[in-house]
């Protein structure tokens, strides 16, 4: 093969791309289209005004990184709800266990991925900032 | 023993044992829901169905089927397994599915067999049942949505616990589990029927939602209320103790605890524990460092007129390093309050036995023929006891005699005797028993040639049963049928208490206890002697590290004196809280302020150690290691379940600071301490951390028996006035209970008992504010109305700060009081 024409193939693949519509998001001024099994933050989700979680501490059971805290407690029912849930997302690692986990359908992955804070406490994601907001 | 088969293998089993006994003791696993070691054969759940070749092939429980020679049994073969999977759906049919909120999940027979099945889809449909919980008790939840109706609640409380609150009521599909008359539970709150149900349907509420059962460390230790020396296993997380676990197989008690073994541990992880040392600084106690306070008590120790009171819930290595640190300040004065409590045990027993212990171990209870129980309602007192002589006389037909100042529920058991005599009458009675036992030539043979034989009979010349019974308040007839039963026995055991607040449970009782069980033989044979049993968790161990005064020493009822004279410069208290658990409150207070340096360490700011100069935060026994001994000197080795709490530090390092401050030589570890204990105690040798293991071990005792003639106090009667009993109450045990939420939910303030003649004599109802008052003093508590209290005596509960009983209480045998509104 003439040693040239490689180098002329290869200009041609460059010379087309200067035609093409340029593929790169340009991040943050255009959004990505996240796909919905993508595992984002935690969601707790909510059921007749409250949160559904029994604390049944499956969740914190099965998660690998142990970012997971959840606190039971007895509410003027006599029923058994979290009065603390607590994910840590510097140590989470997006597995996906806890929703797999959970018996009640109480916890979900959101496709919110933007988790970039300033301050190690803001990535505490405590029960506020975790319900399902309506 | 007898031969059988079971899934294809030769194997043997006693000839009293069921089929799945004898699987068990194989190593072959049954399923089974209504079983407990500890009860009779029930057949209830029908879980445990196994073929035996015999029978034809019909399925039978092995829970209530005998063995007998040559049988082949199958315990899994297809169609067990069929019928097996059948149960389960049956019983899952009304029981909801509400694993995730059922605090029994992770620890669920049922749940543990229906995953072993695979039972994941149910044949049949029916209604879940719609029972109403009861959540009005504070330590008991009863759930009987969740019951599977095995009765193991309801057999425990009746066949161990002697209590029957449970039972079954209604029949068929509606048969549940109630209380009389479908009442709310209204019990002792054991808790036993809480570890044995298999469901969640009994739940103990204190530790209701706090953690999953799989997510706890399970610690094994040693309970730190009463001298039983029952066996616990600690529920931590994140460094809490947050329940007590059940282990059908822990300890001689199988895993029995009382109320306050089961719901007493929040003690350890309570608000109110110390957590740094405080020094008093301008007249108040200000936090100070470690370096500081330890320094500034070992400058006061190194002044000389030194002084000690301890606890006896130290433990053995403390006690030793403790004695070591008072030598170290040249003080021989220092005592565990032996000198109120355990006299019987330093002074009666060694002077009868040659040693300072009970010669027969809590064993013994059921392997004996008679129990003579004196004083004490072992129920309350020691309650494991008081489940071991239920089952003996329930189960092996022991017979039971009482001699009491007042009714307990030992007396309700069956064919118990019971001889209720007059407050500080006790040893006369005991007195008139040997007397009768002497004249009606009912001794041993070999009686005659104990040292003392003939001083004790001259002694007794004059306690007939005739002159006795007028100041006992007991016929002559019922004193000698006492004496010949007791006598006639072929294996007898004589139990009693001591303790710190039980007036008249002195050396003298001891040996007028001592002097029976020497005179007919029943001593160091299975099933006889005398079980001295010590109020706290490591009284005898106190007692066999030589922890009370002697060669000159002093004992706390003379320490205090000295402290109140002057002559005790620098008091050092360890755990013990006088203020409220001596008598004479007022004698004590004046003596705690007399002191010129007074150092307490403890686990909470107390009475006592609100008074001090220095206060050095100390750990439970949930946060070190070392050994207790128990009653019966069982040597048994815990170790820590969770950090220490705080800055706090186990007493075996503050004294190890101290010797070394003093210019001694502390041993580098508790093992250390206990090889020199091993070294050197009596009956302890041989012992190591290693060797005593879960099991523990007994320290053995040598008895050399001697006769003595017990002194006896003739308490004067004050007429119109009302006898003064202190002692303890069942949830309770010294002053430390009252950081215990389980025993306060139950029992939260002091009360004083008085008979129903009584308070209708004096126009008392049941709550009513009584001041009671003494020559001591007055203080005010409130009224319970008991049948068990004789006309004449009241009985106040001694544990509670706020109830203040030792304003009244003087320590004499007999404190006679007034009640008015």
């Amino acid at each position: 093969m003439n040693p040239i024409t490689p180098i002329i193939n290869g200009l041609k693949i460059t010379l087309s791309h200067m035609f093409k519509k340029p593929i790169t998001l340009q991040y943050p001024d255009e959004r990505p289209k996240v796909a919905s099994r993508f595992r984002g933050l935690h969601a707790l989700n909510v059921s007749h005004n409250k949160a559904k979680c029994v604390a049944c501490y499956l969740c914190p059971t099965v998660c690998p990184a142990k970012c997971i805290t959840v606190e039971a407690a007895e509410d003027a029912n006599h029923d058994k709800y979290a009065a603390k849930y607590e994910i840590d997302m510097l140590r989470c690692i997006f597995c996906g266990y806890c929703v797999e986990a959970c018996p009640v359908d109480a916890v979900r992955m959101t496709t919110t991925f933007e988790l970039a804070n300033y301050r190690r406490e803001d990535f505490v994601f405590g029960k506020e900032r975790l319900l399902e907001k309506k | 023993m007898v031969n059988l088969t079971i899934d294809d293998k030769q194997v043997t089993a006693p000839k009293t044992a069921t089929i799945y006994e004898a699987a068990k003791l194989n190593g072959i696993n049954i399923p089974i829901l209504c079983h407990d070691s500890k009860l009779k054969p029930f057949g209830a759940c029908r879980m445990c169905l196994v073929e035996v070749e015999q029978m034809k092939g019909r399925q039978i429980p092995a829970c209530t089927t005998p063995v007998t020679e040559g049988m082949i049994i199958r315990t899994s073969t297809p169609d067990i397994v069929k019928a097996r999977k059948m149960v389960l759906e049956l019983l899952l049919l009304n029981h909801p599915i509400d694993c995730p909120v059922c605090d029994k999940g992770g620890d669920c027979d049922l749940q543990n067999l229906t995953y072993e099945y695979q039972v994941s889809a149910n044949r049949f449909t029916d209604e879940k049942f719609q029972h109403e919980i009861d959540y009005n008790n504070p330590l008991i939840e009863r759930d009987m949505n969740r019951c599977v109706l095995c009765g193991k609640c309801a057999r425990i409380c009746d066949e161990v616990v002697s209590f029957g609150a449970l039972t079954f009521i209604d029949r068929g599909i509606e048969t549940k589990i109630g209380c009389e008359f479908e009442g709310a539970l209204n019990c002792e709150f054991c808790g036993s029927c809480v570890s044995v149900c298999p469901v969640g349907s009994l739940l103990a509420r204190p530790f209701k939602f706090k953690a999953r059962f799989w997510a706890l460390t399970k610690q094994k230790s040693v309970c730190g209320y009463c001298g039983t020396g029952c066996n616990l296993t600690l529920g931590v997380q994140d460094n809490k103790v947050l329940t007590t676990i059940y282990d059908a197989e822990q300890g001689f008690h199988k895993g029995l605890l009382c109320a306050r073994g089961r719901f007493g541990y929040q003690f350890i992880n309570n608000d109110k524990r110390l957590t740094k040392p405080m020094v008093r600084k301008d007249g108040a106690l200000r936090e100070a460092s470690w370096d500081e306070a330890l320094q500034f008590v070992a400058g006061r120790l190194k002044g000389g007129n030194v002084a000690a009171l301890s606890t006896a819930r130290l433990t053995n290595e403390e006690f030793v390093l403790f004695k070591d640190l008072m030598k170290l300040a040249g003080s021989a004065s220092y005592d565990h309050s032996a000198g109120y409590a355990h006299s019987a045990l330093t002074k009666g027993l060694s002077r009868s036995f040659g040693v300072a212990a009970s010669t027969a171990t809590i064993l013994d209870i059921q392997k004996s023929d008679l129990l003579l129980v004196i004083k004490t309602d072992a129920y309350e007192t020691h309650p494991v006891v008081g489940f071991e002589i239920n089952q003996a006389v329930k189960n092996k037909g022991v017979k039971l005699s009482i001699l009491s100042d007042k009714r307990g529920k030992l007396g309700k058991l069956p064919g118990a005797k019971t001889l209720v005599h007059a407050p500080g009458t006790e040893i006369a009675l005991l007195n008139a028993i040997t007397k009768v036992i002497l004249d009606e030539k009912l001794t041993a043979g070999t009686a005659a040639s104990v040292a003392g034989f003939a001083e004790l009979e001259r002694a007794l010349s004059d306690f007939t049963p005739e002159a006795v019974a007028g100041q006992t308040g007991i016929d002559a007839a019922s004193i000698v049928q006492f004496a010949r039963d007791y006598a006639s026995a072929e294996k007898a055991l004589i139990i009693f208490p001591t303790g710190l607040a039980y007036p008249g449970h002195n050396a003298d009782l001891a040996s007028a206890a001592a002097n029976l069980a020497i005179l007919t033989g029943k001593l160091g044979t299975e099933g006889s002697g005398v079980l001295c049993m010590a109020e706290k968790n490591n009284s005898q161990g106190a007692v066999d590290m030589g922890f009370y005064p002697a060669n000159g020493g002093k004992d706390a009822g003379q320490i205090l004196e000295d402290c109140a004279s002057g002559s005790v410069k620098t008091l050092f208290v360890a755990g013990e809280n006088p203020l409220v658990s001596y008598p004479d409150r007022s004698k004590v207070s004046a003596a705690l302020d007399k002191v010129d340096c007074l150092i307490v360490s403890d686990l909470f700011l107390s009475e006592t150690a609100a008074m001090a100069d220095v206060v050095l935060p100390a750990c439970s026994f949930a946060e070190k290691e070392g050994t207790f001994t128990s009653v019966d000197r069982r040597v048994q080795y815990f170790k820590p379940a969770i950090k220490k709490v705080g800055l706090s530090k186990s007493d075996f390092e503050i004294f190890s600071v101290l010797i070394n401050l003093l210019g001694g030589q502390a041993p580098a570890s508790p093992a250390a301490a206990f090889a020199d204990i091993a070294a050197s105690a009596p009956g302890y040798a041989g012992m190591s951390y290693a060797k005593l293991g879960e099991e523990g071990a007994f320290a053995p005792v040598d008895v050399k028996p001697a006769l003595v003639a017990p002194a006896v106090v003739r308490p004067t009667v004050e007429q119109g006035k009302l006898a003064l009993l202190v002692g303890s109450v069942l949830y309770h045990c010294g002053t430390l209970s009252q950081y215990g939420e389980g025993p306060m939910y139950v029992c939260p303030e002091g009360y004083v008992e008085i008979s129903r003649a009584d308070a209708a004599a004096h126009k008392v109802s049941e709550g009513d504010l009584l001041t009671v008052t003494s020559s001591t003093g007055s203080t005010q508590l409130k009224a319970r109305i008991s049948p068990r209290l004789p006309a004449g005596v009241v009985f106040a509960p001694y544990h509670f700060e706020a109830a203040q009983v030792n304003t009244i209480w003087s320590g004499a045998a007999v404190t006679w009081v007034t009640v008015g509104k």
